[in-house]
């Protein structure tokens, strides 16, 4: 190698390494979290957009993103079937739990007939839930390991057999009878929402108006509001992952400074060198720029590949979607290298502006 | 003749502490193009002072250099480090060549600091042949012998044409052996290419090798 630059490079193998390293981190932080936001919500908006009912008839409170109450009665059930321009109705029950070592599941409790009915979804093996101890789940939990027959854990160490699997998915993966959990919640006759399919889903305003009116106290919301994106979902997670951004993008600039500080000094003798021969400030500062973009490049290969490893584990292991966009992906290699770039800088300057008699006479 | 470099009272005054160490007190000196020129003295009286103002890597703290109709002393800081660039070559008494880099490649660098992306493999290797070194182009330096470094420091420094090379002890971290052979090649250099050289030696053997001899003590020049 006769350029300065990757000659350096290679001359130090264990700064350029762990250079590279630090650079990876802040890019695969970058990557892991925007990846983890916009795969669970393209998951929820997915499966979401697959619920046909359009209004969901709740108590106030009852539904948040983390978890939710079984405390309205199914005695709404008739009194919102009367209502004019309403369909159909079904009742659900949403219960949230721990899965895995870092994850979290929902199973829904539903009278499956007319749930299936009333969402346009149909058995793809198997039948629907019958018993207490049954479970039908969509084609994508099905994969993860659960194949008919096979026994799944809801509730502790209580068992579930998976009887059927169905498509298209529709909100939470796993759905058991409307009984079976309202016996296991010991919460007789009562739900968290119900569902409600207008005759004529233009109308869906003025039906939900008409609700309100009839049934006050509760609460009637449209399902595209209430299963919307993760990042409106939990409050200023926007504001967290772009405070993550800037923390990889210090890392990435601070782990390169450090290294090329270092390099600086390691070199002074060799800066003075070039000083005799006439290389200019400019010269100098792009010789160290170009070192700190190529460790910075790098840097992003290395997050980029950790970042998708680590996506494919995560998800394997657990239920977490990630799904990497080229928004964030552009975002995260300007923060690999800009942080690299603005990182040497200082250094970069330092050198360029060392006496050259005193460089050379350094040991 | 023409002096190629020309240098009128010249004075350098550290700063050590409270104290000012007059480094040099008024140095007058002319070199002509094509002479090859020792410079001799005990320690401290001033002889590496003096190539480092001639080289602009000092300012003076007062006087006057012209190299080649250029005042090195009247430029900024960016115009003395061109003029160095295109005037002057620098042989150290240590090499001070990269170690990470080829022959070749120490070579190419002092190219590309010449005049950005410059990349001329002909005038490489035939410097390099002039000095003796061509079979060792893709060797890095500790790959060779002490006088073969000093060989290539000597390439790199006279690769870019400069006007003047002004070598700082050369010879000091040499053997007998290795000091003869890099002399000879300095001597090459002055009498088939006219290169003018300033050379700083404590040998009087190397000495004698050059057209003349400047001797300074307590940083004046004593004898011309």
């Amino acid at each position: 190698m006769d350029s300065l630059v990757t000659s350096n490079i290679l001359q130090r193998p264990l700064r350029s390494i762990i250079s590279v390293i630090g650079v990876a981190l802040g890019v695969a932080l970058v990557m892991l979290f925007t990846g983890l936001a916009r795969g669970m919500s393209n998951d929820l908006q997915r499966r979401s957009s697959n619920v046909r009912g359009e209004i969901i008839f709740t108590r106030p409170g009852s539904i948040q993103f983390m978890s939710s109450a079984t405390n309205l009665s199914t005695k709404y059930l008739e009194p919102l079937r009367q209502i004019e321009g309403v369909e159909n109705v079904t009742p659900v029950i949403r219960y949230i739990y721990a899965s895995g070592a870092i994850g979290i599941d929902q199973v829904e409790g539903v009278e499956w007939s007319d749930f299936a009915r009333m969402n346009g979804i149909r058995i793809v093996q198997g039948r629907g839930p019958q018993q207490s101890d049954e479970v039908i789940i969509d084609e994508t939990k099905a994969k993860r390991n659960h194949p008919l027959g096979s026994s799944m854990k809801i509730f502790g160490d209580k068992l579930y057999r998976v009887v059927g699997i169905y498509a298209p998915e529709s909100g939470a993966r796993a759905k058991v009878t409307l009984a079976s959990l309202e016996e296991t919640l010991e919460a007789p006759d009562k739900c968290t929402y119900i569902l409600v399919k207008v005759k004529n889903p233009a109308d869906q305003v003025a039906v939900a108006q008409r609700i309100d009116r009839e049934l006050p106290g509760n609460k009637v919301q449209f399902t595209r509001d209430v299963f919307a994106s993760v990042e409106s979902s939990i409050p200023n997670l926007g504001i967290f992952l772009r405070v993550l951004v800037g923390l990889a993008a210090i890392i990435s600039a601070l782990v390169v400074m450090l290294a090329m500080y270092t390099t600086i000094t390691e070199r002074t003798r060799e800066i003075g060198i070039l000083k005799a021969m006439g290389a200019s400030r400019r010269y100098i500062i792009s010789e160290i720029e170009r070192e700190a973009l190529l460790i910075s490049a790098m840097g992003l290969v290395v997050g980029f590949g950790l970042a998708a490893a680590a996506g494919l584990f995560i998800h394997k292991a657990t239920s977490l979607i990630f799904e990497f966009g080229w928004g964030w992906a552009l975002a995260a290699a300007a923060i690999g290298l800009l942080g690299g770039a603005i990182g040497a800088f200082y250094p970069a300057v330092k050198a360029a502006n060392l006496d050259p008699v005193n460089a050379l006479a350094y040991e | 003749m023409t002096a190629i470099l020309k240098a009128e009272q010249l004075e350098k005054t550290y700063r050590v502490g409270k104290v000012n160490v007059h480094a040099l007190r008024g140095v007058s000196l002319a070199v002509e193009e094509g002479d090859f020129v020792a410079v001799m003295g005990p320690s401290g009286c001033g002889k590496s002072t003096m190539l480092h103002l001639l080289g602009g890597l000092l300012t003076p703290t007062g006087g006057r250099i012209v190299i080649d109709g250029e005042d090195l002393t009247a430029a900024s800081d960016a115009k003395r480090t061109d003029i160095r660039r295109r005037k002057i070559g620098f042989v150290f008494q240590r090499f001070n060549l990269f170690p990470t880099l080829t022959a070749e490649g120490n070579l190419r660098l002092a190219e590309r600091i010449h005049a950005n992306g410059a990349d001329d493999p002909d005038r490489r290797r035939a410097i390099l042949r002039l000095l003796r070194l061509e079979d060792k182009m893709h060797h890095k330096p500790l790959e060779l012998s002490g006088g073969e470094q000093q060989r290539l420091a000597l390439a790199r420094a006279v690769v870019n044409r400069p006007a003047i090379v002004l070598a700082d002890e050369p010879t000091g971290n040499l053997d007998t052996e290795n000091s003869t052979i890099v002399l000879k090649m300095f001597q090459e250099l002055n009498d088939r290419f006219n290169q003018t050289i300033i050379m700083i030696t404590h040998n009087p053997e190397a000495a004698a090798a050059c057209r003349r001899t400047i001797q300074m003590r307590d940083g004046h020049i004593v004898e011309s």
